[in-house]
């Protein structure tokens, strides 16, 4: 395998819709999912200066099309996006959609097959089609919404004899950072706590954000004078798969994604700034995902060791890190197999605010999964529009003091691909 | 309608050993190592020259922790809290699955895990449509 880019490809355009509930949410409350996604579209093609005919090819992406119900969502989409008679594809990685969807795109405008790539995602995971309505949405149930979702896991042998992602991804993970490190379970509790902290700050200045709430402003509306009290509340905050509890996760949000990619060279004098996506490494497996070490996962040292071979960088190059965080504790073992943390110290570096965007290690500014929140297909879009606006200094009051130069994106589609992107300034 | 024989499925193998007890897997003819649960192609080396085997049902626990309730497949409503473990069998293959004999609860799973990695045996869980297997803990 070469793992080369024979010609640049760099991100001219980004767009993503608030995340939330489509019944519910301001800015969001009774569009359609036809209208949510034009939105992202839209953003992302004035971002790079051009309409929806300028672009050579539309990748479509989309995993749970039981929720959303528009399968061939590059035709159903065109008259909503302005991209009639393009060449398009609907595709899914599941929640590395998006991100897979972009290395797509570089790989054939590097090929020298499309000048211009629109690639976009788009995903329900808190509301669905009500009967057989074109406009009424209504809410879809915690286990409908885990039964749809697990169809991406092992259907012959995972999920009929008992899978749960929350103790495969959480609660086993954690135990197993535990035991290797030396770790107490009330140091690994304290270090969620001081991690999701992080990550509700950032959401709190993320107007596109699902959960815009300070953990502490949260904890005191709940009547508690020490926000560790309300996390370690039963009532607030359950272990869902000891020693992990609800607010280490993932929140469900309706949302979408849109990003354009083009040559290099054809984004010069661009209405924007552009990104250069340098690299990209990706790796599935199928359950386990880990060994006897649940803290190493063979498929994401593969992808992250080809993205940073392609993009020609090393760990010390990183500036700013995502890692998916569907799980905490499972995004802090990423973050440390990247190089960006020193192993077994991600929770230390946590602990000591050092993840936050005024700190050294600044990782998922946007929220992350938790306070972002997560819109399957749409998401890995939201983690590299974060990245873009970051690289051009326009994340407002949780932009990072040194704009960065280098940034790297990791997702996990389910169930699983480990998918990294390495975007670079230029 | 013409009498058409019935191909050999593996997962109708598997399932149909577990409900007698038996736990089927397949071995590499190339490379020796053992796909568990079974399919037709070698996940080490890629060989499609597999055939079936049964595993003792020994195996280590290794970490041990719950799934979620109500549990995420409408199967598992009735047991859920359960505990879910992580472990590696005699043979070699590294699984997951439902533990038995430990209490869902932060106390007995946090006793568990300072114990270290325990000795268990496989055993067949019938689920009102379908066998699954199951770990219960040894002694």
């Amino acid at each position: 395998m070469r793992n080369k880019l024979v010609e640049r490809a760099v991100i001219s355009g980004v767009g993503c819709s608030r995340f939330g509930d489509l019944l519910e949410t301001p800015e969001l409350k009774g569009l359609s999912i036809q209208e949510l996604m034009a939105r992202a579209v839209k953003e992302a093609l004035d971002d790079a200066g051009i309409t929806g005919q300028d672009v050579d090819a539309v990748f479509a992406g989309n995993a749970m099309v039981h929720s959303s119900q528009v399968p061939g969502t590059y035709s159903q989409l065109s008259k909503w996006t302005g991209t009639q008679f393009k060449a398009g594809v609907h595709f899914e990685a599941q929640c590395s959609t998006t991100n897979v969807g972009a290395a797509m795109a570089a790989m054939s405008v590097a090929a020298g097959v499309y000048d211009t790539v629109l690639v976009y995602g788009l995903e329900t995971t808190r509301t669905k089609v009500k009967g057989f309505s074109p406009y009424e949405r209504e809410p879809i149930s915690h286990q409908q919404t885990w039964l749809w979702t697990d169809m991406a896991v092992n259907q012959a042998y995972g999920v009929p004899q008992g899978y749960d992602i929350f103790s495969t991804y959480n609660g086993l993970v954690a135990l197993g950072y535990c035991r290797k490190y030396g770790m107490s379970i009330d140091d690994f509790d304290r270090s969620m706590f001081e991690l999701c902290r992080t990550r509700r700050l950032h959401g709190s200045m993320n107007p596109k954000a699902n959960i815009q709430e300070k953990l502490e402003d949260r904890a005191a509306r709940e009547g508690f004078s020490d926000p560790y009290d309300y996390w370690q509340s039963d009532k607030h905050n359950p272990f869902v798969a000891w020693p992990s509890r609800l607010l280490s996760l993932v929140t469900t949000a309706d949302g979408a994604s849109a990003m354009v990619i083009t040559r290099a060279d054809a984004a010069k004098g661009a209405k924007s700034q552009p990104v250069e996506l340098k690299g990209f490494g990706i790796s599935y497996s199928d359950l386990p995902w880990y060994g006897e070490d649940a803290t190493y996962w063979e498929f994401d040292r593969r992808a992250i060791d080809a993205a940073f071979d392609m993009a020609g960088i090393t760990a010390a190059d990183i500036d700013y890190l995502h890692t998916h965080d569907c799980s905490h504790i499972s995004g802090i073992c990423t973050a440390e197999a990247t190089g960006y943390l020193e192993p077994g110290k991600g929770l230390a570096a946590a602990r000591d605010g050092r993840l936050r965007f005024d700190g050294d290690r600044p990782m998922s500014t946007h929220g992350g999964r938790h306070a972002f929140g997560h819109a399957w297909g749409a998401s890995a879009g939201t983690d590299t529009y974060e990245a873009v606006l970051q690289m051009r200094g326009q994340a407002g009051p949780r932009q990072i003091r040194k704009t960065p130069e280098i940034s790297v994106i990791h997702t996990h589609g389910y169930a699983m691909i480990g998918t990294v992107v390495v975007l670079g300034s230029v | 309608m013409p009498n058409v024989a019935e191909q050999s499925s593996a997962i109708r193998s598997y399932y149909e050993g577990l409900a007698k007890g038996v736990f089927r897997a397949v071995t590499c003819k190339a490379c020796g190592g053992y796909t568990f649960p079974p399919t037709g192609c070698c996940e080490h080396c890629a060989s499609w020259d597999v055939t079936p085997v049964e595993l003792s049902g020994d195996a280590t626990l290794l970490l041990a922790s719950h799934n979620i309730s109500p549990a995420c497949h409408p199967r598992f409503e009735k047991i859920a809290p359960y505990v879910y473990g992580h472990l590696r069998l005699k043979e070699g293959p590294i699984v997951q699955g439902i533990v038995l004999g430990v209490k869902p609860t932060p106390e007995d799973l946090k006793a568990l895990f300072e114990r270290g990695p325990v000795p268990v045996k496989a055993e067949t869980l019938q689920m009102s449509d379908l066998p699954v297997i199951a770990f219960r803990l040894a002694g």
